[in-house]
């Protein structure tokens, strides 16, 4: 009993330090993965698609991938995966964490890279390290209707001039036989640098002080 | 040295009489006797409240331990994330906008709408209200059984002697116990009905029935040492009628079984269960589907209603989940059975968590499995409720009217009422869901559209 306990300590402490979570944290998420697997070591893509609330997402196939995607998890590998662990579940979630107090400007920076990085992953598909016009103008259909208010026809017209902003912005001098070849990571950060994006994309993980609060089922 | 062996033999095998006849008479005279008038002593009650003593002990002693260490009790939580409260897409999207620097530009727009989308996906991974309740709920409090203790560090060792000789008692004592009683009463369940089959008197046979088919769910019921309260009995369910239940456990028919007489409704299996099945419908009537016949829901729904227009028919049980659930929500109910005109008796079931998980989850383990792990946790403790009768009112259709039924009980039984259907545990969602958000994010867009329209064509 006591031996087992020391190895998961270990094991969470390790996790700890690499994603930023603290030890409850870990915990909790453990068990989510536990239900989301099935009680299995690995979740795969199947998993994840049969959360019903999952389902109202347009661009719920683009974040499903996200976490089977290599590039997320910051070991400079890229492709794809089939099953994910525990601590991959883990790297993907960190993205979303909070900056607290105790961030300095620095990290902040960083965090906001990655999260960028993250958005820049979702968005190209191909792994070339740039948004073509294509791959963009996917994105943009998936969060829309393929029929009714907004046809197919529209959804292409606002990524073109989406895309044309972009180079607009990014390459203002652009000749009129030039082409623009896609979106890069830099022309990505550069458009997106007004966003504030510390609080639109974290999610407030609980970490619960046990000891004063009583947070278990209370209608039960 | 033989003189000295032979007394004793006989002394021990004096003893080993003693000791059966001594156990036997106390089963007969604690156990069968009342299950057989359905008179109760009260033993379980205080079984009981002894055993709730035992684990408010066990808790603090655990949390002593923990405080010593300086560490902190864990304690499974409601969530692993604070949810903002709910709002519309509309506004979410107008607060996102509302950041950017540069008002204009559409790229922009479109960009930080994913941010909205991308954290909300997210969110459901974490935290959503259907899968959890697919398995089982969560403690506050430790009830002595391994299955449910995650604070494993913080157990002493006089803690560690009362969970061995609880599980001396419980595999030991209980298990036996149990069975015995369990296998008792299935027993007795088929040969009488069997016997009675051959009775030419219908009256008779009815009235008798009923007395039978009540005798064996209580020995049953002892059989699982499950402490039952029943309440608002006045609106127990009348012939002609159908009896609506939330679905946490095949357990659920023995429980509602004990206190009054059902027809039950399902598909006819081989092996043990068709026998008693077989057996059961020779003198009552209940209604065993093959399983071809199933799919056909005219024939289903037809079948059912007839059996509903005989008013000397007993009233049907259906639980219209379809699944098991784990007891802390009611899910969609489906409509079929709503679609008959007559009047339904809604039934709220509550187990109480502290004395052992009653959800059986299918995915994890087997019908065997999960009677084996019933019969050796501490009991069975659950609370019915009888709901007021409720009919289908005037341009109600069955939709509606199902989910107004499992309003009422999951109000009654303090039951998260949710819309999903609980057929996805094993399937997946329908992408219609998907195209509705679509719809939703396509109109925001087009209002945006058309503002900008109005603009170009001022240039």
């Amino acid at each position: 009993m006591g031996a087992s306990q020391t190895r998961a300590e270990h094991q969470y402490q390790d996790l700890a330090d690499k994603t930023g979570f603290s030890f409850e944290q870990i915990k909790n998420l453990y068990q989510r993965f536990q239900q989301l697997s099935g009680n299995e070591e690995t979740i795969s893509r199947a998993n994840l698609d049969s959360i019903p609330a999952l389902a109202n997402n347009p661009i719920r196939k683009q974040i499903i991938g996200a976490f089977f995607d290599k590039r997320n998890q910051h070991q400079d590998e890229v492709g794809s995966c089939d099953q994910i662990g525990f601590e991959q579940f883990l790297m993907v979630m960190s993205h979303f964490r909070p900056p607290n107090l105790r961030t300095t400007d620095e990290e902040k920076e960083a965090m906001r890279k990655e999260k960028l990085r993250f958005l820049f992953n979702m968005h190209d598909s191909d792994n070339d390290g740039t948004i073509t016009l294509a791959e963009y103008r996917k994105v943009v259909e998936e969060l829309m209707s393929k029929s009714g208010e907004i046809g197919q026809e529209t959804a292409k017209a606002i990524a073109d001039a989406a895309m044309l902003e972009v180079a607009s912005i990014n390459v203002p001098n652009m000749g009129p036989e030039e082409f623009y070849e896609g979106i890069t990571f830099e022309h990505f950060e550069e458009i997106l640098k007004g966003l504030e994006m510390e609080s639109r994309m974290h999610i407030r993980f609980l970490d619960v002080d046990t000891s004063t609060m009583r947070c278990g089922k209370s209608q039960s | 040295m033989a003189w000295f062996t032979i007394p004793v033999e006989n002394l021990l095998c004096r003893c080993l009489c003693i000791f059966i006849t001594v156990w036997l008479t106390l089963l007969i005279v604690f156990i069968m006797v009342p299950a057989v008038l359905g008179i109760s002593f009260g033993i379980r009650r205080l079984y009981m409240r002894t055993l709730l003593k035992i684990f408010e002990w066990a808790t603090s002693r655990m949390e002593m331990g923990a405080k010593e260490k300086n560490q902190q009790l864990y304690k499974p939580c409601n969530g692993i994330i604070a949810k903002k409260p709910p709002t519309s897409l509309q506004q979410d999207l107008k607060e996102l906008r509302g950041s950017a620097s540069c008002p204009r530009s559409e790229p922009q727009f479109e960009m930080a709408d994913i941010f909205f989308f991308c954290r909300r996906g997210v969110e459901s991974i974490l935290d959503d209200e259907v899968t959890k309740r697919f398995s089982s709920q969560e403690l506050d409090s430790w009830n002595l059984l391994t299955r449910s203790n995650y604070n494993v560090r913080h157990i002493s060792l006089r803690l560690t002697v009362i969970w061995g000789l609880g599980v001396l008692v419980r595999y030991g004592v209980l298990l036996p116990l149990r069975v015995t009683l369990a296998v008792t009463g299935i027993g007795l369940l088929v040969v009488l009905t069997t016997l009675l089959g051959f009775l030419p008197n219908r009256e008779l046979r009815f009235s008798l029935s009923e007395k039978i088919h009540l005798m064996c769910h209580r020995i049953c019921v002892r059989a699982l040492t499950a402490i039952i309260t029943y309440h608002n009995r006045e609106n127990k369910p009348k012939n002609g009628g159908i009896c609506v239940s939330n679905h946490t456990t095949p357990i659920d028919v023995i429980i509602l079984a004990n206190d009054g007489c059902y027809s039950m409704v399902g598909q006819v299996h081989g092996g043990l269960m068709g026998m008693i099945q077989r057996a059961m419908v020779k003198s009552s009537p209940h209604i065993w589907f093959e399983r071809s016949e199933v799919k056909d829901r005219h024939l289903v729904a037809k079948r059912l209603s007839d059996h509903v227009a005989d008013k000397t028919k007993q009233p049907i049980l259906i639980f219209p989940e379809g699944t098991c659930i784990n007891n802390t929500s009611v899910m969609m109910f489906k409509k079929g059975s709503f679609e008959i005109a007559c009047t339904v008796y809604p039934v709220a079931i509550k187990y109480d968590p502290r004395f052992g998980d009653a959800f059986w989850n299918s995915s994890k383990f087997g019908m065997v499995y999960y009677l084996l792990r019933m019969m050796s946790s501490w009991a069975v403790v659950c609370s019915v409720w009888y709901l007021p009768p409720m009919n289908r009112e005037e341009g109600e259709d069955a939709v509606q009217f199902a989910n107004r039924v499992k309003a009422a009980i999951a109000a009654q039984g303090g039951l998260v009422d949710l819309i999903w259907d609980g057929g996805l545990k094993r399937a997946k969602v329908k992408d219609a869901f998907k195209e509705e958000q679509q719809n939703l994010y396509s109109k925001v867009l087009l209002g945006e559209q058309d503002e900008r329209d109005l603009g170009d064509d001022q240039h």
